[in-house]
């Protein structure tokens, strides 16, 4: 296991690991300021303005909603896997971090695809 | 003609205008001289013309001849059946250039005008491709050459022939002073030798005969690539001496190498026996026959596809491709064939961008893997693009798509009822697991809908939606984004047509407009989706497409920077804990930002945008369309977000 991915384990069952779970742990963020972290930090040029996903020489997951708690996203943050920067506390803070996560949360995220006729052809 | 035909510093010359200068000045102006004070400021006199010297006749050498060298060297390329010629005119092939307009009246090859050597050798690049076979390019040895060197070295990477010719001029007593000096080399192949397949300098017209045919043979023998003839310009321009005992030699198309029997048969049993096989292939479909063998011993063997995508070998939408799960069907795989692969290596480990660059495998230990290409079998040294070594358990030498019709014949003979009916359940998950990659990509797709900047996925939908009841051909993706695989039902060889190579930028404007060309001439509605970045390399491009009357739909996914390395300048700020803010810098093409449809429309090209709301993109393009389908390119600037 490389240190990412023990780290992501570490805070995956620090948090128990449930979807139950990450869905009531939402931190109360800014999300005014997360949007706004999120543009300066250049989270969405990887992952879009929209939250929407992208690639650079892997794909980089759509954000948009995100079900990932807090502490997840940060270990991403910290260390983020393949092409990902790896942000330090004086680049991207915890606050920071939980900013983004609360913007995340407030973004519209996914259709229904079977009602945009474009995406059915 | 003499030795002194082009020596136009000779003595007897030299001496005669001299001779006629002085005379002409004695004759002509002491009178003058002798009323007028001589000027406060000599150097800015502007001299009267020597009308002595420009009217009299030229000197008593042969002025006119009935056959040129160049002549001989159109009726080569003729037996070539070549059809086009792509240039930037320069003056050491102006003998071929002359051939090919007045003795060729233009017709096979027709001259392509290019505004840049590298536009050229890319739409030979694109051109190929599509069509199966090369046209040609000529440039200055050196100045020309040049430039056109990073598209040779794309066409090289992409394994695709480009038949590149240069002026040069050998004999160093035949050149005029200055500019013709620079203009001249020794070795003038040397430069691109480590990304051409075979090279010549032809001394005489039957050298250059049979170095033009074997040039040709070379190229398209898989695997293929560029070739290049340097030819002297005395040996276009001048009078043929002996026409009768010139021979073109036959071309005979060599017939791609097939894989050995006895190692075919091996790897048969191998995949036959598999609980997993998987297929993983990039550069193999050579013509349309490609796909359809792939499919055949796709279906044989009801095993997964992973089309890496540097042909169209695998139609996006069927049920055994899995090209969007990599990671997993190889992490599952106990037998992978892997096919005209460019970089195995890096289908099959991952890797890591840290200060410890680090890779991991994503296949099991125990898998075997068994290769099956042309690559092998021609290789260089300097430049890098083999890859990193792959370890295989069976390696066999042979061109890919030659080969596959005696390998799923193998395998049929070996397949009994009781193994077909586990391929079929094998393939009847794999068909589920490919439906449900299908529908997560349109699920994807619905996020940022209705955002500005538009993002690629509804961009992709808008094309799409305008060109998918055409015969429509996708002959470039700028930035490889995935959407259109992702989206689009892309079900017939001539659906894509692969990507640069070499990662050079400026291909993708000049390839698509070389393989809307080919397309051309089929009926088919080309479409390219354009990176502004690569555009801004060879904009010209859109001017050869506008005076070619090339039919092209150029969708400029605009987003405003050189992006891909907006991403890496942001890991190294973040890797040496400075900040990302500034990352910008040396990137983004904004401040101003570049007006894509003016300059477009500068070139004669019909434009429209920047388009920022989605809801105006799909009348933008149904108007786009509408242009190409009467035959002439259009560009519609899209204003994106990056990726």
């Amino acid at each position: 296991m490389n240190g990412f991915r023990r780290r992501l384990a570490v805070a995956l069952l620090t948090l128990g690991a449930s979807n139950a779970v990450w869905s009531q742990n939402v931190p109360a963020g800014d999300a005014v300021n997360g949007k706004r972290v999120y543009l300066v930090a250049g989270c969405y040029t990887c992952h879009g303005r929209a939250g929407q996903g992208g690639a650079m020489n892997y794909p980089a997951p759509a954000l948009a909603q995100t079900q990932l708690p807090v502490e997840a996203l940060k270990a991403f943050v910290r260390a983020g896997p393949n092409d990902m920067p790896a942000y330090v506390e004086s680049q991207l803070s915890d606050k920071d971090v939980a900013d983004i996560h609360a913007f995340l949360r407030s973004l519209p995220g996914r259709l229904p695809a079977k009602n945009i006729p474009l995406l059915n052809q | 003609m003499s030795d002194h035909s082009r020596d136009l510093s000779g003595a007897g010359r030299r001496n005669f205008l001299k001779g006629v200068t002085l005379t002409g000045a004695a004759a002509l102006t002491p009178a003058v001289v002798a009323q007028t004070p001589p000027p406060k400021n000599p150097a800015r006199v502007v001299p009267l013309p020597n009308l002595a010297v420009e009217t009299l006749p030229p000197p008593a050498d042969p002025s006119n001849q009935t056959s040129s060298g160049g002549d001989f060297m159109v009726d080569v390329l003729k037996t070539l059946d070549i059809d086009y010629l792509a240039m930037n005119c320069a003056s050491s092939f102006r003998g071929l250039h002359e051939a090919v307009i007045n003795y060729a009246k233009n017709v096979k090859p027709e001259i392509l005008t290019c505004t840049h050597e590298e536009i050229a050798v890319a739409m030979g690049q694109g051109y190929a491709k599509i069509e199966g076979k090369p046209m040609a390019m000529i440039c200055h040895g050196t100045v020309g050459l040049q430039h056109a060197s990073m598209a040779m070295y794309n066409a090289w990477c992409d394994r695709v022939p480009v038949y590149v010719m240069i002026g040069n001029i050998i004999e160093a007593d035949k050149r005029a002073p200055g500019v013709e000096w620079v203009h001249s080399a020794i070795d003038p192949a040397a430069l691109v030798r480590d990304f051409v397949k075979w090279d010549d300098q032809p001394a005489s017209l039957q050298h250059f005969a049979e170095s033009a045919v074997r040039a040709y043979k070379v190229a398209m023998t898989p695997p293929m690539g560029p070739v290049l003839l340097s030819l002297d310009a005395e040996l276009q321009e001048n009078p043929i001496p002996d026409r009768e005992r010139l021979r073109i030699p036959k071309f005979a198309k060599v017939t791609p190498p097939v894989g050995d029997p006895g190692a075919l048969a091996e790897a048969a049993k191998m995949l036959a026996a598999a609980q997993n096989p998987v297929l993983i292939c990039d550069r193999l479909a050579r013509t349309p026959a490609g796909m359809a063998r792939l499919v055949e011993l796709a279906e044989t063997l009801q095993c997964a596809v992973v089309d890496q995508g540097g042909r169209m070998n695998f139609p996006s939408r069927h049920p055994l491709n899995q090209t969007f799960r990599r990671a997993a069907v190889v992490g599952e795989a106990d037998v992978i064939l892997a096919i005209e692969m460019n970089d195995l290596y890096g289908a099959v480990n991952s890797f890591s961008d840290r200060i410890v660059r680090a890779t991991r495998a994503i296949f099991k230990p125990d898998a075997k893997i068994i290769t099956l290409g042309s690559r092998d079998l021609y290789l260089k040294s300097n430049y890098q693009d083999f890859g990193r070594y792959a370890e295989a358990d069976l390696a066999i030498a042979g061109d890919g798509e030659a080969s596959l019709p005696a390998l799923t014949e193998q395998i049929k003979r070996l397949v009994n009822a009781g193994r077909k009916s586990a391929f079929e359940a094998r393939g009847k998950k794999l068909a589920e697991a490919h439906l449900a990659t299908r529908e997560r990509a349109k699920s994807d797709a619905t996020i940022g809908w209705d955002a500005s900047p538009i993002t690629t996925a509804r961009m992709c939908a808008e094309i799409y939606s305008q060109i998918k009841d055409e015969d429509w051909s996708l002959v470039g993706n700028g930035i490889n984004i995935a959407w259109p695989r992702r989206l689009w039902n892309m079900d017939k060889p001539y659906r894509w047509n692969g990507v640069s190579g070499g990662a050079g930028i400026g291909y993708n404007a000049p390839a698509s407009a070389g393989a809307a060309l080919a397309n051309k001439r089929h009926g088919r509605l080309s479409v390219t989706i354009q990176g502004d970045g690569d555009l801004m390399f060879a904009p010209g491009t859109l001017w050869t497409a506008a005076h070619h009357h090339i039919p092209i739909l150029y969708v400029l996914l605009n987003n405003r920077a050189y992006h891909q390395e907006l991403m890496y300048m942001q890991a190294m700020a973040a890797r040496h804990g400075r900040s990302v803010e500034n990352s910008h810098i040396g990137i983004t093409i904004t401040d101003p930002n570049i007006d894509y449809a003016t300059v477009a429309k500068g070139f004669g090209v019909y434009a429209e945008g920047p388009i920022t709301d989605p809801k105006n993109l799909g009348p933008a393009l149904k108007r786009a369309v509408a242009v190409v389908k009467r035959g002439e390119p259009a560009l519609v600037d899209v204003v994106t977000d990056p990726r």
